[in-house]
């Protein structure tokens, strides 16, 4: 679930990456480069040593064909390896690697209001820990689409405007299938149950900015095709599965004398209308039900800070914290049985670093970091959710 | 300021507690056996040490460079790589980038000594070459994008003399005759760090074997160092020392 929420934050972030990039006055053609990388080494209280990192490549061009008429083209790399993960959402070494392809068009209707069609293709690649191959994964992932959007500039001296984003996916997983369901399924050929994760996505965001403060409301929803709503009996109803997630967030980047803060702090109401059965081992003929499973809110900051000592130097600091609330879902006790209390997972990550900036574009990041998860939770059989862990990297960024 | 330092020491001190004992005997045992997975995959992670894939300066017209750290110590790969420029930017017309080829190749020093030499290798062959294009442009007078591709091949074959093959992990291994090859798109960007020194990253992509790495680079007119951090690899970072001369 947490992926595909994700997907769909990516997308609005791209499309927040598009339009940030500006065309300069004397120029037809203007470039667009950004590239973070991290590299990390993880050590959890329970379990080895084992390393992850981050790579995010942006590579673009905008060009001006009329002083009112401008094409953007983008490619976005993403790379995210194995690293500490909020509980119910995938395994310490959980990988994926996607490519993006952005094409936007933006016209200026008057001064201020331009308006921003634009076309998207996504491929996903999803790898476990068992190091399957990159075109084998169960959760690899393509998505088409398109989006429209409307920026108004209310206030041009102090940068402020506000973006109303349409944008629409249709997502499909080629590989996905319910395993289970082929195992139970005598002389199954596999991949009997393909494409139960494909489904359509709608996004409507509203998002103001000004003067480097920015927030906004984004409402998304998935519809899936196939997949269909399991009723307490243990058999899948004739309701299919829908999904929305309603968040809104707010942030600002200002510097106060040596400080730089740039805290942002957000809230998501995530529902469901999927249940869930719990077997505690295979042909337990007395499953647990859970109605309305997945339904969490969830509520997360994060306040980074740098302190710049010089030009060149900086030290920095962050904290940040998630906590994540299930509406009816009811945590489980070390025998994998409900308990009467409602699940709730919590995450901080304390964070220490020193920052150099090489030049005007480019800068490196040493950092280390406390993480502390906790759940009411107890049966930690597949993912961990109480745990401490500490990690130890290096991040590099380069932007034009 | 001596308030802020030992704030963080104390977060570092706090941290403490939460380390794990680190079994490196398990974590040893992990990466061998993914070397043994994908051998060729961990011989290639070196060759693209020695791989030039960065432009060459303004105004060469040709260079020269062989890798020493960790490809001819210790890895033993003798290596050279070259770069010609096709054209400089701007030369045929305003604004068309500059176009370099790029190339080279290695073989192991130590496979032909092993063959030679050991009691339990019969025969050992490990080499590879590499060949493509670097486009560059310069975006504003401090920064210069690049694009590139090249075909990158690796040979890696060992064969052992009967009775003395050697076990790993439990399994005897007799032979390996691996290989590896690929197309990349690279792309990079390159920045002044000071004078006549430069800085930049890149990414190189495989567009079949999904094969990825990152390239930190600082070079001056002799030398170049680097950090190649390869997220899928046995070995995640690679420090890289290598000599160039352009001309």
């Amino acid at each position: 679930m947490k992926k595909i929420i994700l997907s769909a934050f990516i997308a609005a972030g791209m499309a927040g990456r598009l339009c940030a990039a500006v065309a300069e006055d004397s120029k037809i053609f203007t470039p667009f480069f950004d590239m973070t990388l991290s590299e990390a080494a993880f050590l959890p209280s329970e379990g080895n040593i084992f390393s992850g990192g981050n790579i995010n490549t942006q590579v673009g061009l905008l060009s001006k064909i009329t002083q009112k008429d401008q094409i953007f083209g983008l490619y976005n790399f993403n790379y995210s390896g194995p690293g500490f993960t909020p509980q119910d959402s995938r395994q310490f070494t959980d990988r994926n690697m996607s490519h993006g392809f952005n094409i936007e068009y933006r016209r200026s209707i008057t001064d201020r209001i331009r308006v921003r069609p634009g076309i998207s293709l996504n491929k996903e690649f999803r790898r476990s820990g068992a190091n399957e191959a990159w075109k084998n994964g169960l959760y690899n992932m393509n998505s088409s689409g398109g989006q429209l959007a409307v920026d108004y500039t209310f206030d041009e001296e102090k940068n402020g405007y506000v973006t109303l984003q349409y944008l629409g996916r249709v997502i499909k997983f080629p590989n996905y299938t319910d395993l289970l369901s082929e195992f139970q399924g005598s002389g199954s050929q596999g991949n009997i149950d393909g494409g139960l994760n494909d489904q359509t996505l709608g996004q409507v965001s509203l998002r103001p900015a000004w003067n480097k403060f920015f927030g906004g409301i984004t409402y998304t929803s998935q519809n899936y095709k196939n997949q269909k709503v399991v009723l307490n009996t243990g058999v899948y109803g004739n309701t299919k599965q829908k999904d929305t997630d309603t968040m809104l967030d707010f942030g600002f980047h200002h510097s106060l004398w040596i400080l730089e803060l740039y805290p942002v702090v957000s809230y998501t109401m995530h529902s469901s209308n999927q249940n869930f059965m719990l077997y505690k081992f295979l042909g337990d003929t007395a499953p647990q039900f859970g109605e309305k499973y997945y339904d969490f809110k969830e509520m997360a900051f994060s306040v980074p800070l740098d302190l710049n000592i010089t030009s060149k130097w900086a030290i920095g600091g962050a904290v940040s914290f998630t906590r994540r609330a299930y509406d009816k879902r009811t945590a489980r006790d070390t025998t994998n049985n409900f308990t009467t209390t409602k699940q709730v997972n919590t995450m901080t990550t304390l964070t220490g670093s020193i920052r150099k900036r090489i030049n005007e574009v480019a800068m490196v990041r040493l950092f280390g970091s406390l993480i502390v998860a906790g759940s009411n939770n107890k049966f930690e059989q597949y993912m961990p959710y109480s745990y401490t862990g500490n990690s130890f990297g290096i991040a590099y960024q380069l932007s034009y | 300021m001596k308030r802020l330092i030992l704030t963080f020491l104390a977060l570092f001190l706090i941290k403490g507690a939460a380390f794990a004992a680190i079994d490196w005997e398990s974590k040893g045992m992990q990466m061998a056996g993914e070397i043994i997975a994908n051998p060729a995959g961990f011989f290639y992670d070196f060759q693209q040490d020695l791989e030039a894939t960065t432009p060459l300066p303004p105004g060469k017209s040709f260079g020269f460079q062989t890798g020493l750290f960790p490809t001819t110590i210790p890895m033993t790969y003798t290596n050279v790589s070259g770069k010609f420029r096709l054209h400089g930017e701007g030369r045929i017309a305003p604004g068309v980038p500059q176009l370099d080829l790029i190339g080279g190749y290695w073989d192991m020093l130590a496979a032909k000594m092993a063959t030679k030499d050991s009691q339990t290798i019969d025969k050992a062959k490990f080499g590879g070459y590499y060949m493509g294009a670097i486009m560059s442009s310069s975006v504003s007078p401090r920064v210069r994008t690049f694009w590139g591709y090249k075909y990158s091949v690796l040979k890696a074959k060992l064969d052992f003399k009967p009775g003395k093959e050697p076990e790993l992990l439990g399994t005897r291994v007799n032979s390996f005759d691996t290989g590896f090859k690929d197309d990349f798109f690279i792309a990079g960007i390159e920045t002044p760090k000071g004078v006549s020194k430069l800085w930049s990253i890149q990414l190189n992509y495989g567009l079949k074997t999904q094969t990825f790495s990152s390239k930190v680079s600082w070079y001056g007119k002799y030398f170049e160092l680097g950090l190649n951090i390869f997220p899928e690899g046995v070995l995640v970072f690679h420090p890289v020392w290598n000599f160039h001369l352009n001309f």
